[in-house]
This record gives C-alpha cells, structure tokens and sequence, in this order.
C-alpha cells in the first residue's frame, strides 16, 4: 500500500492544535523519524518502521499520527503472519497458533488506531489511517466514513481522494466517484489518467453526452501531433472507447440539423435524421471513419460498425462489412453469419439485436421460423441459387454419387453457377454447419444435406457430432401468445420424448441405420463404392448410441456402445458415452467403474479424470473421488485446500452433493459456502483493475468488468450454491421442528414482538460463536449481504479460518430461516428469471409468515413458466395455508391477497383448480411425471378421489411423458410408498414400468 | 484393402492400461502384471511403441534386447509381442510396426547394436497367419521347434522365428 505516501509532508503541517507540547508539532528530530516511519511502512519494513514508531512515543507516548501509523503497521505485520501461516499448509496444529497470534495483533492494530485517532481528532493523518485500517478488514462503508472525514480536514489530500474514489467504485456509489475524479482532475488537470477516469465515472453514472464532452475536452489540450492522434494500441482503445459512448449518447443538442452533408453522407441515403433515438449511432458510425486509422483492433471496428449499420439498417454497408470480417478469417464466427443473415432479410432493429446476442452456433435461422422466401434469400446467398451446392466439395468424392437427383430446385431464378459463400470458403465448417439451419427438415435437400455433414464427421471421428445435431431439434414457441405482441421463436427440445418425435431425429436414425447396415456388410456408406477405414463404422455405432441416449433408450444405447468398446477398447470416448449412458439409466456405480475404466487409458488425461472424479461422486465414493483428483492438484497441500486455493467450483459442489445426499449437512454446507466465497473473491478482485485497467486505458474491457461484476450474483454456478444452501436450511428448519427439541423456535407461531425478542436471543448466540474467530469490525451494512462474511484481508487467510471448523458445526449453528432468507433475497434479485430461485423465496416466505412476498414469488414463477409442477404445488400449498391462517389486522395486506390470490387459481376452489389441473394432465399424453405426482399429491390433499385414481395418473404415463428421470420415478415411488398399503398394488405397477424403462436401474424400491 | 496411415507413440506408465486392452484383445494368454510393469518402465520408444490410427491406439510393438545364451557379449533383439486390433487388420499396420523396429534396428547396427546379432521371436505352431507374414514380408527363418512352451493353451508348442542381421 503506498497510500500514504504525503502522510509525512503534511505531518509536519503547523495548526493550532489543542495537543501542542504532546509533540505537535513534532521537533524537527522526531518529525524526521516520523518521515521514517512511513518510509518503513511503504517499504514493508514493519519492524523497523515499529522502532522508529517507539523512538518517537516515548518522547511524546500520546502523539496521535504516530500511534495510528504504528497501529497501521502492526496490522500489516498481522496480516502477513496470517498469510504466512496459511502458506505453511498442512492443516497442522500450528496452525491456530499462527491464525490466533493474528487476531491477537489485529486487536491491538485496532487499539492503537483507536487511541491514536482519540489524541489528534484534528489529523487527517490519523483518519486516513483510520479507513485504511476498515478498508484492510473490508469495511468499506466505515473506510469511506473514515476516509470523508479525513477530506475535511485535508480537502485536497491526492493519496486519500485517490482511496475514497476506489472505494466508492468498488462500492458502485457511482455519483460521489464522479464528484471524487472531479475534484482530482481539478487538483491535477494534466494527468491522461485523472481524465479517462473522470470520463469513466461520468459514463458509468449513465451521462453517455458528459463523458464524451469529457473525452473532447481532454482531447482538446493534446498537440495535434501528440501520441495520442497515432495509430498505437492505447490511442486505438481510447478512441474505440469513445465511439462506444457516442453510440450511447443521445443527439438532442448536439447534432447538427439536416442537410449536414458530412453527417448524411455516411449516416444513411434515405434518412433525413429523424428523431427515432438513433442518433447516437449514427453519430458514432460516422465518428468510426474518423478514427479508422488510428484503430489497431480491426475486428472490433468492423463488429461494431456492422452492429451499428444494421441497426440504421443500411444493409448493404453491412453486407460490405461482413464480407471484410470474412476475409479476416472470421468465417467460423457464428456472430458474423447472424448479422450476415440479418442484413440479407432487412431485419428490424430488434431482431438485429436480439441476433446479436446470440451464443454458440445460434443464428438468425435457429432463433425464429423463415418464411420460404425468406429460405430462399439465405439459400442463394450461402449456396448459390441451386438449392443442391453441397456438391462443390470436391473432397467429399461419395458427395457426387448420391447427390444425383436429389437436389430440388428451391426457387425459381435458378442459376447454375454456384455462387454462394460456400463456393467462395470451401473449407468453413460453419458454413457447412449452417446450411442445414436453412432448409426445411420436411425437404429432400435437407436430408441430403444432412448425410453429407454426417458422413464427413464419421469419416472424420468426430465424437461431439451427436451432441452438435441435437441443437438441431427446434420447435415453434409462441411468445406472448394471446396478446397483440405474440411471436414466435424457437426453442430447443430437451426431452427425450419430444426429440424422438422431432422430423429431425427420425432423419438421423433412419440415415444411420442406413450407414450401419452398408458400412458393416463392405465398409461402404450407402449408394457409396469408396472404401472407408473401419473407424467409419464404430463412429456410426457411436453416433447411433448417443441417438438411443437422446430418447432415453438405455438398453440398445449400452449394447451398441458395447460394441464399439469391443472394436476399439482403447477409445476413451466409448467409455465416456456408456458411464454417462448408465448414469441416466440408474446404475450410478457401474457408471463411475467404467469412467474409471476408462481413465485408466490414459493418466494424463484431465478431462476424463475430472469426469471420473465427478461420477464417483455422485455415486457417493468420496474417498475414491479424492484421490482421482489429487492426481491432477499440487501436492504442497491437502487436495481440498489446494482446490479451494484454485476456486474449482464444480468440484466443490458435486462433493458438497454428495456430502448433502450422505446426509453430512455440516460439511456439505461449507463446501457450498466455499463457492460463495469464491464469488466474493470474484467481487473483491476488482480492485485491481479499478486502476490498472485505466492505466492500461482498456476501457471498453474495464467497462464491461464492471457490468461483469454487477450481474455475478446472478450466474448459474453461484445460484446452485445458494440454493442448496437454503435448501439445507430450510430442510433443518423442517428437521428441527420434528425433533421439536426447541433449539431452533418456531417463528410463525409468534407475534411479531415474540419473534423479534427471540431472533435477537440466537443472533446473540450466533455472534457469540462467531466472534471468536474473526476480527472483522462487523460490518452491519445489510446493503452489502457479502462484507459479514468475509474475513481476512488477503484470500489466502481465510481457508484457515475454515479449517478451525471441518465438520461445519458453526454454519449448522447459524439462525437457518435468517441464512434461507439472506440467500433467497440475493438470488431472487440477481437472478429474477430463475424459477428455482422464485420457487425458493416462496418457500422462504412462507415459513417467515410473509404472505405478501410469497404471492410475489408464485406470481414470479408464473410469469416464468405457467406449466411449472413447482408452481402448481405451491400455489396448493399457498390456498392451504391460507385456509387455515387466521385473518390479521393487517387489513391492507388481506386486501391484497383476497384479490390477488384468486387469479393464481383461476378463480376457482381448491378442489376446482386441482381438478383443472388433472383434466389438463389427462389431456394432455405427453404431460410431465412431476406434474402427474404433484397432482396426484394435490387430489388427495383437496379430497379428490381416492388413492388409487390418484396413482393412476402416474401409472397411465407408462412413463412415455415428460420428464421421466431417475429422480422423478423415484419420486414417484415414495408417492406411492406414502399411501401406505392401499399404494402395494400401483407401487408394484410403478416398479415393472420402471424396470422396463431404466434397465439398468440398481436401488429403486429399496 | 488399403493401408492405413498410422502414427507412433510411445508406451508409458500413464498409458499402459491401452496396452493391456490391445493384448488381451489379441492374444490368447495373459501377460503377467510383471510384464506390464516392465513396460511402464522407461523404454526406448524405438523398440516398443504403440501404432494410432485416427487418433486411438490400435496396434502395439514391444520388443527387448537380451543376451544369447553361451555367446558372451552376444544380444538378441527378441520379439515379446506384437498385435493390432481385429478390426484393424489386413490393413498393413503390423507390417509398419515391423518394419519400422527393423529399420532403426538396421539403422544402428553399427553403432547402439553393434553387439546384436539376430532378431527373434516365438510363434504357436498353429500360428500359420504369424509364421507366413515374419517369413513371407520380412524374411524370417522358421528354427527349431520348443515343445510345452505354453501353458494354457492348446496346441503348447511353438516355433522360434530368427532372421540374422548382416553386416
């Protein structure tokens, strides 16, 4: 930290100070000492610096900037003992020792700081040393304080502007970081540095005109030949930067009205500068000829020019475009082809959007239905006007042979000379990829075009081809269906029982049935006479196994992939396919013997070893688990540790499953509180880039680090974490309230005033548990849910502190519903479109006695997925509760639900809305088996039926429905199970049904 | 049937277990987990090496030098196993494995080898594919015939199958 590098100087400051003659101001001996001491600080030599700290107290013990200064090092000094016995590894006893001798000193960093501050209220010194110390313990709110309060002593204090600004970055206070850079860039107004971060926080705030004006002013004091007008990487950021705020601006003022011939000539022939709230763009597309020859990251410019041309919707430009971004080898960049399309259909503007963010090998032609015309244009343009182009492969010699005839003519203004991109990048793979997203799967073509693809991969061996074909199987979506916005897009189907009906799955298997016969009986594909090396056919038996996988036919799936195991065994991909084959199927076990089998081809191998490690996991075999992944971690320290170190979340959370499924909640638990921690490093390791990025001038990357770091909480990874988290709290709530051993009180029976007496008793106990281990100043911001946890100031503290606890006993201790709640409201904030997350909250909700925010939560999920088994059994769950909840004075709220909550259920009764729902299952063949079971659950607890009609609407699924998995017949069994000995006859019907479906199933019924 | 463009790769302790699977594929005896472990061992990528085609083994070599009984100073290279996937066959991939242990053999003859002699190996009698394919493409001699040599298998005996190195 050199932050306080004017600490010195400005000591030396005379003013009238109430402890003048207490060394204030110091002579001129001690000062220099004093000058030391910061010296030393800076420099890290923490015992020296202590010395001289010592020399000068003992003159004068109550000089306050000294004792601050010496509490600031001896904090450092803590720190790094804490650090150094983390690095020490082993998990010995030592270790305490090591971790405890740091807290000891942190106490007395604190005193000292405290005493200094409390003997010189008047020192800015003292102050900034003051937030240092929070900042260090990563209470930025009270740093800030601290830091302010420093300011007005010291208003002009570079060093500590410098530190409040990238608190209140980090903290995203975005105004008082604007204000902050200001007042700094008005200290120092000839630093390029104060001025991009100044332009920087006035565009982070949302003023896209202000920082350009700040970007133009700065440009306006360099020379005309300055560095910064050349081509070279940072001028080419900086100027890339600005284009991409210009784009974001808004052109009320500033653009120049009509008839402007600079601004028309590029912005477009037929437009005369409506006011569509374009102008910023325009303007930026102008701005990019401007700064062409400055700019060094030549795909960037054309992405964003050809992003701007469409949204102006000059097509052509864009076609331009795009065939420069061809040319720069970008042909395999699906992005590109997107755009490409768009601009050859003239999409509108939120289409070309849309497109834009697309990912992987989605396009324009898999995000909606093309009109035939539409086929048509994309088909000429890729493929030249005859449909049939494929056959310009000259390679592909089989191509010819079965072509023949094949190959309808699609259009009518059919030319015969290939012309399309095909002919011009013979050799894309994506382009060849993308032809079979513009024919119709119903057509002849398509089924030409398909073979060929399929051949090519076989020949070749490519193992992901299966998986690659699978995002062929689109199905129409209607969005918004019944308003005047409906639309329709695509969405990919996932279920084995809508694949196995899809057009496109049925070419598959008829194709490679095809293939299989022709290359078994002469090792020819059909219709075929070359020759192929007998790896064509094992990758066609492969392909033809990952087929049955698809739709869930395990028994032929293993017996082909067998086959293939016994013609090659030294392939471990065929491994791979069959562990995961009988992982679906129901015998985890065998699953993890042959990935393991399969590791063993080759130890050097990671992808397979983490694959290993994972099913072994699931298949509950931690020990072997551990030892699997050792083999690829470091050695210096224990392999749990060492993966922490290495914040390898997948693995921590399939062993925090399967420590869940053992039953080994303590455990499981810190193992998904390390992924939390993991993302709270992810948070805090902004802080270097807050100036390195600036320094860099990679301002468009920092940028979007910032965004980055806004949306972290709502990525998958850390929302299975949270979930699980709450989930193990909320099923110790349930447990707790089982064992009625009063150890965890049941909330929702109390008064308000009951309940918050006795949260304050366990958030007492809570602390008191707490309290011992960490010497964090208890950050109570509730703003910031990530400051309590967080401890240490260097990561590499923290795993220790954990190790003090391994079995998890202090997290199970923590107040559950509290833990539930904190993480419910994180998720639900961050992550507003997950189901599971809404699904929670309302689980959360309900056992905290809000009623209103569980009637969100169900509102949520509508709006996500009308058809969600979730939501149906909880709004049964919603009108139970309600029944039997005694109207509250809350009268407001009453009024609320009374009419809001009917709308959930139709209008109807319970038993109205559950008999809906069963009509609506019944009619339906293909409706899920969770839904099937929460209905039937529904039925018996709203008096419909008896029991065995209730089983019947599981059984008459024949498990030929949706969402069949081994979970779910599972589930569906302890249904049965539930229903006593009234439930023998259909369990043991569930049982026959499941055997036939998942032969390789082990443990059902047990 | 065409030949097969094969690549070499060398036999270690990480991928041994591919050479398991190829031996148990092709030969009728077990190997003793002794020989494995040998092989794991450092080895002279020359002498002993897998053959991949399209990026999977499919046929492996292993050879060693031993001494000649009662030549003093004498060696041999001998033969332990050679085999290559059934399905793989007839497509000229033992013959490369071959041929290229030869040809470094042929190579260093007088320099690493210079004390090497001959080159040999057993085949079972019965084994008329193996003794036509040493003999017929490079020019092995069938020599004396060992009665009993195997165990387990039917019939027990084998021919040696030597071919001198000139010089």
């Amino acid at each position: 930290m050199t932050t306080t590098t004017t600490a010195a100087a400005d000591a030396a400051f005379i003013d009238n100070n109430p402890q003048a003659g207490q060394g204030r101001p110091l002579p001129k001996k001690e000062s220099d000492l004093f000058k030391n001491v910061v010296k030393f600080y800076e420099s890290k030599q923490y015992k020296k610096g202590i010395k001289a700290a010592d020399a000068i107290l003992k003159r004068y013990p109550n000089h306050g900037e000294t004792l601050c200064m010496k509490g600031l090092i001896v904090n450092a000094m803590a720190n790094a003992a804490v650090v150094f016995f983390a690095q020490q590894g082993g998990g010995g006893g030592g270790d305490g020792d090591g971790a405890g001798a740091g807290v000891d000193k942190k106490k007395e960093a604190v005193e000292l700081v405290k005493k200094g501050l409390m003997m010189d209220m008047r020192s800015h010194v003292c102050w900034h040393v003051y937030g240092l110390l929070h900042r260090s313990s990563q209470n930025y709110t009270e740093a800030i304080k601290a830091y302010k309060q420093a300011l007005r002593i010291d208003s002009s204090n570079l060093q500590i502007l410098r530190d409040l600004g990238l608190l209140q970055i980090q903290m995203r206070d975005l105004h008082g970081f604007r204000d902050t850079r200001l007042k700094i860039l008005t200290l120092r107004p000839n630093s390029k540095v104060h001025w991009l971060t100044y332009a920087v926080a006035v565009h982070v705030t949302g003023d896209a005109n202000g920082a350009v004006g700040v970007l133009d002013s700065y440009m306006d004091t360099l020379d005309k030949d300055c560095v910064e007008f050349q081509r070279n990487f940072e001028a080419s950021e900086l100027a890339m930067y600005k284009n991409w705020v210009l784009a974001e601006s808004t052109t009320t003022t500033t653009i120049p009205p009509t008839g402007d011939a600079a601004a028309a000539s590029v912005a477009g022939q037929e437009d005369n500068e409506p006011n569509d709230g374009l102008g910023g763009i325009r303007k930026a597309l102008c701005h990019l000829d401007e700064i062409d020859h400055i700019v060094v990251d030549r795909t960037g410019f054309l992405m964003t020019k050809l992003s701007y041309q469409l949204q102006l919707g000059q097509f052509d430009g864009a076609k331009e475009t795009v065939s420069s971004l061809f040319e720069r080898g970008l042909t395999e960049d699906y992005r590109v082809h997107g755009a490409y399309m768009c601009a050859l259909l003239k999409c509108d503007k939120a289409t070309c959007r849309e497109v834009e963010k697309l990912k992987g090998m989605s396009t324009l032609a898999t995000l909606r239905p093309l009109s035939e015309d539409e086929r048509a244009i994309l088909l000429s343009a890729y493929y030249g006007a005859s449909g049939g182009g494929g056959g310009g492969e000259e390679d592909d010699g089989f191509a010819k042979a079965s072509a023949n005839g094949k190959d309808g003519t699609i259009n009518g203004d059919s030319t015969t000379t290939m012309s399309g991109l095909a002919s011009t990048f013979p050799r894309s793979m994506a382009i060849k990829r993308i032809y079979l997203t513009l024919l119709s799967p119903g057509c002849n073509q398509f089924k030409w075009a398909i073979d060929q693809y399929c051949r090519r991969q076989i020949i070749k061996g490519v193992p992901s081809l299966g998986s690659d074909l699978s995002s062929l199987y689109l199905v129409e979506e209607k969005l918004q269906a019944g308003t005047s916005y409906e639309f329709t897009r695509y969405r990919l189907a996932k279920d084995p029982i809508d694949i196995k009906a899809h057009a496109v799955y049925s070419v598959l298997v008829e194709l490679v049935d095809a293939y299989i016969v022709s290359l078994e009986s002469d090792g020819t594909f059909p219709d075929d006479t070359t020759k192929h090396p007998p790896s064509a056919l094992v990758w066609a038996w492969y392909l033809r196994s990952v087929l049955y996988e698809q739709a869930a036919e395990y028994g032929p799936a293993i017996s082909l992939i067998n086959k293939c195991i016994d013609h090659t065994p030294t392939a471990v991909d065929f491994y791979e396919l069959k562990s995961r084959v009988l992982e679906s199927g129901g015998d985890i076990q065998l699953a993890a013997d042959v990935v393991n089998a399969g590791r063993d081809l080759d130890h050097q191998d990671r992808y397979i070893n983490n694959l290993a490690t994972k099913t072994l996991l699931r298949a509950g075999r931690e020990d072997e688990a551990t030892k699997c992944i050792a083999l690829f971690a470091r050695h210096e320290a224990p392999v749990e540790q060492n993966l922490y170190d290495m914040q390898c979340t997948w693995f921590e959370l399939e062993l925090a499953d399967c420590l869940r499924r053992r039953g080994a909640l303590g455990r499981s638990l810190r193992k998904y509180m390390a992924v939390i921690k993991h993302y709270e490093v992810f948070h805090e390791d902004q802080f270097d880039f807050h100036m390195y990025c600036i320094r860099k001038v990679t301002l468009r990357s920092y940028c979007k680090l910032l965004k980055f770091e806004d949306e972290l909480w709502g990525l998958p990874i850390y929302g299975r974490a949270a979930e699980e988290i709450i989930r193990i709290h909320l099923s110790l709530i349930a447990n707790d309230a089982n064992a009625k051993t009063g150890d965890e009180p049941d909330y929702s029976g109390m008064t308000p005033a009951e309940r918050k007496k006795a949260k304050n008793i366990a958030r007492k106990k809570k602390k008191a548990l707490t309290d011992g281990g960490s010497g964090s100043g208890g950050g109570s911001d509730t703003t910031s849910k990530n400051m309590n946890a967080k401890n240490g100031a260097k990561t590499k503290s923290k795993p220790h502190a954990i190790d003090e606890d391994p079995e998890g006993n202090e997290l199970l201790s923590l107040d559950h519903l509290d833990e539930a709640k904190k993480f419910a409201a994180v998720l639900v904030r961050h992550a507003p479109r997950r189901i599971s997350a809404w699904a929670l909250q309302f689980d959360v909700s309900i056992r905290r006695g809000k009623v209103l925010l569980a009637l969100q939560a169900l509102f949520k999920m509508k709006s996500i997925d009308s058809d969600d088994h979730g939501l149906f059994s909880r709004i049964v769950e919603f009108s139970q509760y309600m029944s039997l909840r005694t109207s509250q004075s809350n009268s407001a709220a009453d009024h609320v639900l009374s009419s809001e909550f009917p709308k959930l259920m139709n209008n109807e009764t319970l038993a109205g809305f559950v008999k809906m729902a069963m009509e609506a299952v019944k009619a339906d063949s293909r409706s899920s088996l969770p839904m099937r079971i929460a209905v039937a659950r529904a039925m018996l607890a709203a008096n419909l039926g008896c029991s065995t009609e209730a089983a019947s609407l599981i059984l008459s699924s024949k498990l030929n429905v949706r969402g069949v998995t081994v979970e779910s017949c599972r589930e569906a069994l302890a249904f049965m199970d539930a229903l006593g000995p009234d439930g023998n006859d259909s369990k043991n019907q569930m049982m026959m049904l499941i055997t036939t479906k998942f032969p390789f199933a082990k443990d059902f019924g047990k | 049937m065409v030949d097969l463009a094969v690549d070499f790769g060398m036999i270690n302790a990480d991928n041994i277990e591919q050479l398991k699977k190829i031996n148990e594929a092709c030969f009728p005896v077990t190997y003793k987990p002794s020989f494995y472990d040998d092989m794991a061992k450092k080895q002279d990528e020359n002498l002993c090496k897998f053959a991949y085609f399209n990026g999977f083994a499919v046929g492996a070599i292993c050879t060693r030098i031993e001494a000649i009984p009662d030549c003093p100073g004498r060696n041999r290279i001998y033969i332990m196993t050679l085999g290559v996937l059934a399905a793989y066959r007839n497509h000229g991939i033992g013959s490369k494995l071959v041929s290229s242990v030869l040809d470094y053999i042929e190579s260093e003859k007088n320099g690493k080898f210079s004390t090497v002699d001959e080159i040999m190996l057993h085949v079972q009698t019965s084994n008329v594919d193996a003794i036509n394919f040493y003999e017929g493409k490079f020019g092995f001699r069938k020599g004396e015939l060992v009665e009993n040599y195997y165990k387990r298998i039917d019939p027990p005996h084998c021919y040696i199958l030597r071919k001198e190195i000139s010089r």
